[in-house]
Formats: structure tokens, C-alpha cells, sequence
């Protein structure tokens, strides 16, 4: 499996799409989530209107609202950028002949996807780092540039809100990466992936969360779950725009782990069945 | 003493879901150290054999030893360079590149990339992106990578197809290197020319059935008798004539020639006859059919299950003529 890993790991460096990718998540964190964020509030336009006032709001960008910040990002421009990553990673090969290439060298099946899964682990893992890192030092200069004091979040919340995004990301990365397999066509599962996402999660899982019947149903949704994960970070200043959570963070984090779990047993099975080639 | 098997495969049938039945029944053996031709129109079963040889696809029924083991076993795998249906590697990677990724999946090291670049003759450009590749230079990666194991045995699905007059040249005499090396080579192929030039023995499946198998002159003798071509002026006293000789139905008149479906033997009294009554005879001699007479004989129409025996040289299967039974 380390041979394996090996030659997805160099496969994933190289792929230019996976820069361009997590470039963009970049840009959306830091430039709109922070720069854009703090300049708009600092010199609000005339006709600014919040029930906040936007000298409390700024402060969404500064360290003691470093978590809450960053895995509102997660959960939408986040999950999006993860959902094509993974839907990528399996279906621009598998649903190719390049498996072929690869099949008919000397690992198993389960051998070559299990590879390619810990290495979409660690990416996720590298990617939360960075994106963590990157949020962090833009908050403390934004904090020093408005000459603002802000503490930082204890180390335990830091952690704790690490693991939190490693797993959010994770989610949408196995979900793409299921689709990818199931699907065998990069278009299929980023454009699937993609309309679950806006659609299912964010369309139908806003209209009908109130809904009696329909709620509960939501509750297994892991954009939902999420949800629930992020309400354990809350802004340090009272957000009017908040809504109630279905689920709470215990349950949010175990539905999410069932789901990597689910996305990765089902995508094994289907990539050990699936015949390669044929009609 | 029996000859090594590279390859036996028996009774391989595969069924794909939709009901199509690609390969039926399947019995052939490559020998050990050939260059095996596996010749059969588009759509006959060519490819979906070598997936499954490959371990690619399952068959529906029937079994195959490929190398010394079950197809797509480590044991097998470990001893077989393939490249199937196409030289299928990442665009945005460079040829040395793709080589270390196919390296680190088959556990090869990674000095073994460049031997094989020099062996397909690929050294030179083997920095750049693989998109920007020529398709001759793609399918000599291909090769490439099916050599980074040093196989016992290869499978080459169309080695040739898209390229040049020049690359096709270069892939037969690569193929041949391959041969001089020890190892068997089992390539796919609608070339006839290719076939010819290239391998030791041929099979040839036509609808998913093995309808022959045997070196080419085993399948040109295998197909009919030789004719006599017959150039003579005037052509229509010889027609008579010859006809009156050998009875109805054994002449046939192609290009102002005569095609005499008789024994090469009787050509020296048939002149004599020709000549005593007046006739020129300016060209007289065995017209032998071609490898592609004899595959489109094989192939045009669909073949009955007859299977070919073990240890037979040539197969002989019924084929229906046009109008003819069971």
C-alpha cells in the first residue's frame, strides 16, 4: 500500500488542478473571507445596514473568531472546492483507461484505492493546516493593522476546531470522491456532488428545516451535521442571523464519521466489482 | 517434450451484462519465446480476451493461465507487461514521470525506468508532457511500461494502430528485439501485414470464436487449394477449351485471367493441351492466397462452434458458405 500511496502522491502533485483548486480556496478565505471582509466594515458604504454595528462585525476577522471564520468557509466554498478535489481524484482515472494501466501492475484493487485514499487523507489533513495557518496569521495582522486587541481561542478550542475542519473536509472529499467511482465520469460526480450540495443541502436543507417530517430527514443530511459541529464555535459577539441547529455537535460528529466511513466501504465495493473495460 | 505455455486459455467465455456475448468458448495457447498474433475483424473479441487475460474483466465461464497463474493474480501479474486497448497515461505528466508512477504500483525500481526508455528509444524526449507525445510515441511509452517488469510475457493490444509507415516499422522491429530477448509476445491486431511480418503463430477469432490457429502458411494451406493462374490469348478459345478439360465450375475469369482451381501438378500437361491447340500461353502459374484471402474467408461469415483440438498444429473448423446448412 506505501507503493501505492506513493504513486498517487506523486500523481496528486503534479496534477495542476488540485493547485489551481486549493488556490481558490485560498483566495476565497483570505481575500474575501478576510481583506475584503475587514476593509467593507472598516470603511462601511452610506447605506450599511445591520443590526450588528460594523465595528462589532469586524471582529469576525480577527483571532478570537479565527475558528467560527474559517468553518463558515468550510461548510460552502470549502465543501465545494472538496466535492471536485475527490470527484478528480477517482473519477478523472477510474473512469478511464489509465486504470487499466495501473490495474494490470502488480497491487490489488483494494490495495491501489486504499493508496489513493490515505493519500486523499493526508492532502485533506495538509489542507487544514495550511488553511488554518493561513487564516490565523491573515487575522493577526488584520487584529495589529486595526491596532485592536483580540485573544486568541485556548489551545484545546484550536485543536478541537483543527479536527473539526480535517473532518468537514474530509466529508465532501470522500463524497467526491464515491462519486467519482460510482459515477466514472469527472463531470458526473463534480456536477452531482455540486447540485447535492447548493440544492440538497443548502435549497432544500434551508426551506424545510422547520418542516415536521422533513426535519428529521435532514438530521441524517451531513451538510446538517456540520452544522452542528460549527455551532460548537460560536462568533464572540451575538450573531441576529444565527439559526437554531437540528443536531448537536456529538451527534453532528459521529454522523460525519459514519459518513467518511460509508463513502469509503462503498467506494471499495464498487471499485472491486466493477469490471475494468467493456461494454 | 511438450512446449512451455505462456498462455492457455479454456473454454474462456465472457458474457458482458448487456447480453452481449464478446468471447465464446476460447481455447489457445501461446507458446513460450513466440511472437502470437491474435488476429480478428473490429468488434471480434480481441480486446475483451486480453482484459481478461489482463485480470481486467472476469470471465463468464472458462479459465486461463496466463504466465504460470490465474490472470490478474499477484503471481501473474508479476510476470506479464500488458498495454490494452490503448497507452493510457496522465497528460500532465512527463513520459519518465509516468514511468515512476506505473514503477512504484508494480514495486519495480525505479533504475529500471531507464533502461526501457532507451529500449523504446523514448530517452530523448521522455522530459516532456505526455499530451504533447506523438501516438507513436505514446504507444512506445506504452511498451515501455509494459516492459518496466522485465516480463516473461507481453500483451500488446494493436501495438501499431495510428502509426506512420516509419513508427510501424520501428514497433515491428521493436517487437521483434522483444522476441530476441526470450519473452512471448501476445499481440492483438486487424493488420494482416502486421501479423505476417511479426509473429510465429496466428489465431484468428471472428465473433467471439477461435476459428483458427497456426503459423500463416498453415493458414493460407489451411483455407484451400492453390490455383493455377492462367494468362492465354485468345482467352475465350482457352476458356473453352479448359473447360471442356476439367468440367464446369473450376474456372474462374478475373482481370483477363484464368484461375484454374485445380492441383499445381497438372499445370505443365494443361500448357502442353493449350499449346497443341494453338493457344499462347504467356504467364502460367500457382497462385497462392493470400493472408488476406484466407482471413476474410475465415471471418466474413459466422463461424460454427467447431473448437480446436489441443496439440493440433492447425484447426479446422466448419465454416458456412453463403447458402450453405448447418
Amino acid at each position: 500500500m506505501i507503493a501505492s500511496l506513493g504513486a498517487d502522491a506523486l500523481k496528486m502533485r503534479k496534477r495542476p488542478a488540485n493547485w489551481i483548486l486549493f488556490g481558490i480556496l485560498m483566495l476565497v478565505l483570505l481575500l474575501f473571507g478576510y481583506v475584503l471582509t475587514y476593509i467593507v466594515l472598516t470603511h462601511p458604504p452610506r447605506n450599511f445596514e445591520s443590526r450588528v454595528p460594523a465595528g462589532i462585525l469586524k471582529r469576525e476577522v480577527f483571532p478570537e473568531n479565527l475558528l467560527p471564520d474559517i468553518l463558515q468557509t468550510v461548510s460552502t466554498i470549502g465543501a465545494a472546492i472538496m466535492i471536485i478535489f475527490g470527484g478528480l481524484s477517482t473519477a478523472s482515472e477510474f473512469g478511464w483507461l489509465r486504470v487499466q494501466t495501473i490495474l494490470i501492475q502488480k497491487p490489488g484493487r483494494t490495495v491501489v484505492l486504499l493508496g489513493k485514499l490515505l493519500d486523499l487523507a493526508i492532502v485533506t489533513f495538509l489542507v487544514s493546516v495550511v488553511v488554518l495557518g493561513a487564516a490565523a496569521l491573515t487575522s493577526y495582522i488584520l487584529a495589529n493593522i486595526d491596532g485592536s486587541s483580540s485573544p486568541w481561542p485556548s489551545t484545546v478550542m484550536l485543536l478541537k476546531g483543527f479536527g473539526a475542519i480535517w473532518l468537514e473536509l474530509s466529508v465532501w472529499t470522500a463524497f467526491g470522491m464515491f462519486l467519482g467511482i460510482a459515477f466514472r465520469s469527472t463531470a458526473g460526480a463534480i456536477g452531482g456532488g455540486l447540485i447535492y450540495l447548493f440544492v440538497g443541502e443548502a435549497l432544500i436543507g434551508q426551506l424545510f428545516r422547520d418542516t415536521t417530517g422533513v426535519k428529521e430527514i435532514l438530521k441524517f443530511l451531513p451538510g446538517i451535521n456540520a452544522g452542528g459541529v460549527n455551532a460548537t464555535f460560536p462568533l464572540t459577539f451575538r450573531n441576529p442571523n444565527a439559526t437554531t441547529q437540528l443536531v448537536d455537535a456529538t451527534r453532528g460528529t459521529i454522523t460525519l464519521l459514519a459518513y467518511v466511513a460509508v463513502f469509503t466501504i462503498l467506494a471499495i465495493l464498487i471499485f472491486q466489482r466493477r469490471e475494468v473495460g467493456g461494454s | 517434450m511438450a512446449q512451455a505455455l505462456a498462455v492457455e486459455t479454456h473454454g474462456l467465455t465472457k458474457r458482458y451484462a448487456t447480453g452481449v456475448l464478446a468471447v465464446n468458448d476460447l481455447n489457445l495457447e501461446v507458446r513460450t519465446g513466440e511472437v502470437y498474433g491474435f488476429l480478428g475483424p473490429n468488434g471480434a473479441g480481441k480486446t475483451t480476451t486480453l482484459r481478461m487475460l489482463s485480470g481486467l474483466l472476469h470471465p463468464t465461464s472458462g479459465s486461463a493461465i496466463v504466465a504460470g497463474a490465474a490472470p490478474g493474480t499477484p503471481a501473474s501479474l508479476a510476470r506479464l507487461g500488458a498495454m490494452v486497448e490503448a497507452p493510457a497515461f496522465y497528460p500532465y505528466l512527463s513520459g519518465r514521470d509516468n514511468l515512476r508512477v506505473v514503477a512504484r504500483y508494480a514495486g519495480v525500481p525505479k533504475s529500471r525506468i531507464e533502461p526501457v526508455l532507451e529500449q523504446v528509444d523514448m530517452t530523448g524526449r521522455s522530459h516532456h508532457t505526455f499530451k504533447t507525445y506523438s501516438t507513436g510515441m505514446k504507444q512506445r511509452l506504452g511498451v515501455a511500461a509494459a516492459l518496466l517488469k522485465d516480463p516473461d510475457l507481453l500483451i500488446l493490444d494493436e501495438p501499431t494502430s495510428g502509426l506512420d509507415p516509419q513508427g510501424t516499422v520501428e514497433m515491428r522491429a521493436l517487437i521483434r528485439d522483444i522476441r530476441r530477448e526470450g519473452r512471448s509476445v501476445m499481440l492483438s491486431s486487424h493488420l494482416l501485414n502486421e501479423v505476417e511480418l511479426t509473429c510465429d503463430r496466428v489465431g484468428v477469432i471472428a465473433k467471439g470464436l477461435l476459428v483458427a490457429e497456426g503459423t500463416v502458411d498453415e493458414l493460407r494451406a489451411r483455407s484451400g487449394a492453390s490455383q493455377l493462374l492462367v494468362r492465354a490469348s485468345p482467352l475465350d478459345r482457352a476458356q473453352a477449351l479448359l473447360e471442356a478439360l476439367l468440367g464446369p465450375g473450376k474456372i474462374q475469369v478475373r482481370d483477363q485471367l484464368l484461375l484454374l482451381s485445380v492441383e499445381p501438378s497438372q499445370a505443365a500437361s494443361l500448357n502442353r493441351r493449350l499449346v497443341s491447340d494453338g493457344i499462347d500461353v504467356s504467364e502460367l502459374r500457382v497462385s497462392e492466397q493470400s493472408l488476406e484471402d484466407v482471413f476474410l474467408q475465415l471471418t466474413e461469415e459466422p463461424p460454427t462452434p467447431t473448437l480446436p483440438q489441443k496439440g493440433a498444429g492447425i484447426e479446422n473448423p466448419t465454416i458456412p458458405r453463403k447458402g450453405g446448412g448447418e
